[in-house]
């Protein structure tokens, strides 16, 4: 087989050019088909309702085609706000959640799991119960505090340098020690003041306000193409640091600046819908059995993110007797995903 | 030296030394390397041979694999320098040196279901830009490593559903789409049974002997080390005790030094290098 060393052109050479030709195509119509479906289910969201809607009315209404006052106050002004929040809130929730998970290489490392919604759950609890604020005040204290949980974390794990297995430990132990506190300070609470922040604690993407929808929007404009070029050094350090180091990586540097994308945007979709529990932690392995495995797509993980918020949002709403907040929707899909996948690790010898 | 000009233009950065009188491509001069407050290598001079494959040879915890980290700049050092091309790897970007020094490191991380095509293409990562992504020159390198390695059948088949024999050579492939002219491996052997470890150093002294690539792996068995290799690096307590050519200096008093073992040795049978038999 030594002998053929010096002629690339070879059975290799066209078995290659078949697997990476195979693997684009899929990828392509993966994300394609995706792209489709969130457009598809965004606009559903709209249509649906006590007062009905056409697609085109919709979509006329969305982009200043037409002009009618009716039609443009229930989506314009009642729906499309849900709507859009669903819409990024699951976009920046799938891309922050396949970017923990490759970056730890562990499914189990999501941000709802490392301590960093809950981070961002004891400050607007705080706020709520203890300052008595309501509203943007209190996005701004999740954004804070799910920030400096994050920061707090990578400085408690940091010994020369960042390792995955001890990132996880201690996020899963600030996690809890959050948790603990939230349930304190819900004790000291006063009965409107403990609903309003139970409420909170739900998740929905019912409660975004314009200027908070804003901000996400804005930072997925800039973060989503920062975590694409990202995905390069992910790749690499995926195989351990010391591979990801021999292969060129500055591995804190990217470590880093991936980390840094992935808060943000969990921080910020937290902010404006509360902590929609599940999303991020399925968005990513969704993605992966979609494209073929190891392929870790960050588009894609963020195109699931959105179509399961849109979904659970339509369901949430719609389709239940009562409606209920997007949070407990996706919970109730999410809890025995995560016991799969608690039970299937382990046997494939891949806990981590 | 002649042949180094056809590879140029993957390595224009490294490939001319650029000071008088250097005439190896790496080599330390007054390495420390340690860990955290620890220090495993004190003060070591070491010379890489160019186009020669080199074994670092030693006890457990002799600092063999903490030198090889030095060297390729997985470990920065505490004092003294490692020099490429005549020039110190703290002064190199570190996808300049990825273009010219591979490494194969003890234990790297094949990613859950990740298959041989996507594992081997990784290591074109230096050679691949922030938005110039796939060339007929990356395939031909994958293709190359592939073929080399023997495992072009294997494309499509998951890592974890292969052999160790199997994913080691994958990962020898991985290290050669790399593409560099030294080549660095961290017990490449460790976890091979007798075969796959003979077959894989065949493998090596192949691309050596094919290609001209400079070769160092730390290595355990003493005696497939003085068979396979040009030149042997000895170690103990973090220094180097002795080197050169294992017909030279493996001796029993060598191996009395450096494992602390009693033992004869004998030319081997079928090779006539030095054969290392327990007393």
């Amino acid at each position: 087989m030594t002998a053929l060393l010096a002629t690339p052109k070879t059975g290799a050479a066209t078995a290659l050019r078949g697997t990476r030709r195979h693997r684009l195509a899929r990828s392509l119509t993966v994300t394609g088909a995706l792209a489709l479906a969130v457009a598809a289910l965004f606009v559903l969201t709209m249509m649906v309702g006590s007062f009905r809607l056409s697609a085109t009315e919709v979509v006329a209404s969305v982009l200043y085609l037409r002009d009618d006052p009716s039609v443009d106050f229930v989506v314009r002004g009642l729906r499309l706000p849900t709507a859009a929040s669903a819409l990024t809130v699951g976009l920046a929730l799938g891309a922050s959640g396949t970017i923990f998970q490759q970056l730890l290489r562990n499914p189990l490392a999501s941000p709802d799991f490392v301590g960093i919604t809950s981070g961002a759950g004891l400050a607007a609890v705080g706020g709520i119960v203890l300052l008595r604020i309501g509203g943007l005040a209190v996005s701004g204290l999740a954004l804070g505090g799910a920030i400096v949980a994050a920061l707090l974390m990578y400085l408690l794990a940091w010994r020369g340098g960042v390792s995955g297995y001890r990132f996880i430990l201690i996020g899963i132990g600030m996690a809890v020690f959050f948790d603990g506190l939230i349930g304190y300070v819900l004790t000291k609470a006063q009965l409107f003041e403990a609903r309003q922040a139970m409420h909170w604690l739900t998740g929905s993407v019912g409660q975004a306000s314009t200027a908070e929808l804003r901000l996400l929007t804005g930072a997925l404009i800039v973060l989503l193409p920062a975590a694409l070029l990202l995905q390069r050094p992910l790749r690499a350090l995926e195989l351990g640091d010391d591979a990801a180091r021999a292969l060129g990586t500055r591995t804190e540097l990217s470590r880093a600046g991936l980390l840094a994308v992935a808060v943000v945007l969990v921080s910020l979709a937290v902010a404006v819908a509360g902590p929609i529990a599940f999303v991020a932690l399925v968005a990513g392995p969704v993605a992966n059995r979609l494209l073929g495995p190891a392929t870790g797509g960050i588009l894609a993980a963020a195109l699931v993110g959105a179509a399961l918020l849109l979904t659970a949002d339509l369901v949430a709403v719609h389709l239940l007797p009562t409606p209920l907040p997007t949070g407990v929707v996706t919970g109730a899909v999410g809890a025995p995903y995560l016991l799969w996948l608690l039970a299937t690790t382990n046997r494939q010898g891949a806990g981590g | 030296m002649s042949e180094r000009g056809g590879r140029r233009p993957t390595t224009t950065a490294l490939s001319e030394p650029s000071e008088v009188g250097t005439v190896t491509r790496l080599r330390a001069e007054g390495l420390a390397l340690g860990y955290d407050g620890r220090i495993v290598v004190p003060n070591l001079d070491v010379t890489v041979l160019d186009r020669k494959m080199t074994a670092i040879v030693g006890a457990n915890a002799c600092g063999k694999s903490t030198l090889l980290r030095g060297l390729a700049r997985l470990l920065p050092p505490k004092d003294g320098a490692v020099y490429l091309d005549g020039r110190s790897l703290a002064d190199l970007s570190t996808l300049d040196v990825a273009k010219v020094l591979g490494l194969l490191p003890q234990t790297p991380v094949a990613p859950d279901g990740i298959t041989v095509a996507d594992l081997v293409a990784r290591g074109r990562y230096p050679h691949q830009g922030w938005f110039r992504r796939w060339t007929a020159r990356d395939h031909d390198a994958v293709a190359r490593a592939l073929d080399a390695t023997g495992t072009a059948d294997l494309v499509d088949r998951p890592i974890r559903e292969l052999s160790g024999g199997q994913r080691q050579r994958v990962w020898v492939a991985m290290a050669l789409a790399q593409d560099t002219d030294l080549l660095l491996l961290d017990e490449p052997t460790t976890f091979l049974d007798i075969n796959h470890q003979v077959e894989l150093l065949r493998l090596l002294r192949t691309l050596n002997a094919e290609s001209g690539k400079t070769i160092v792996a730390v290595l355990h068995d003493l005696n497939l080390a003085c068979r396979f290799c040009d030149h042997i690096i000895a170690m103990s307590d973090g220094a180097i005790v002795a080197e050169g050519p294992p017909t030279e200096i493996v001796t029993a008093a060598l191996v009395e030094k450096v494992f602390g073992m009693a033992c004869l040795v004998v030319p081997d049978p079928v090779a006539g290098t030095p054969m290392v038999v327990p007393a």
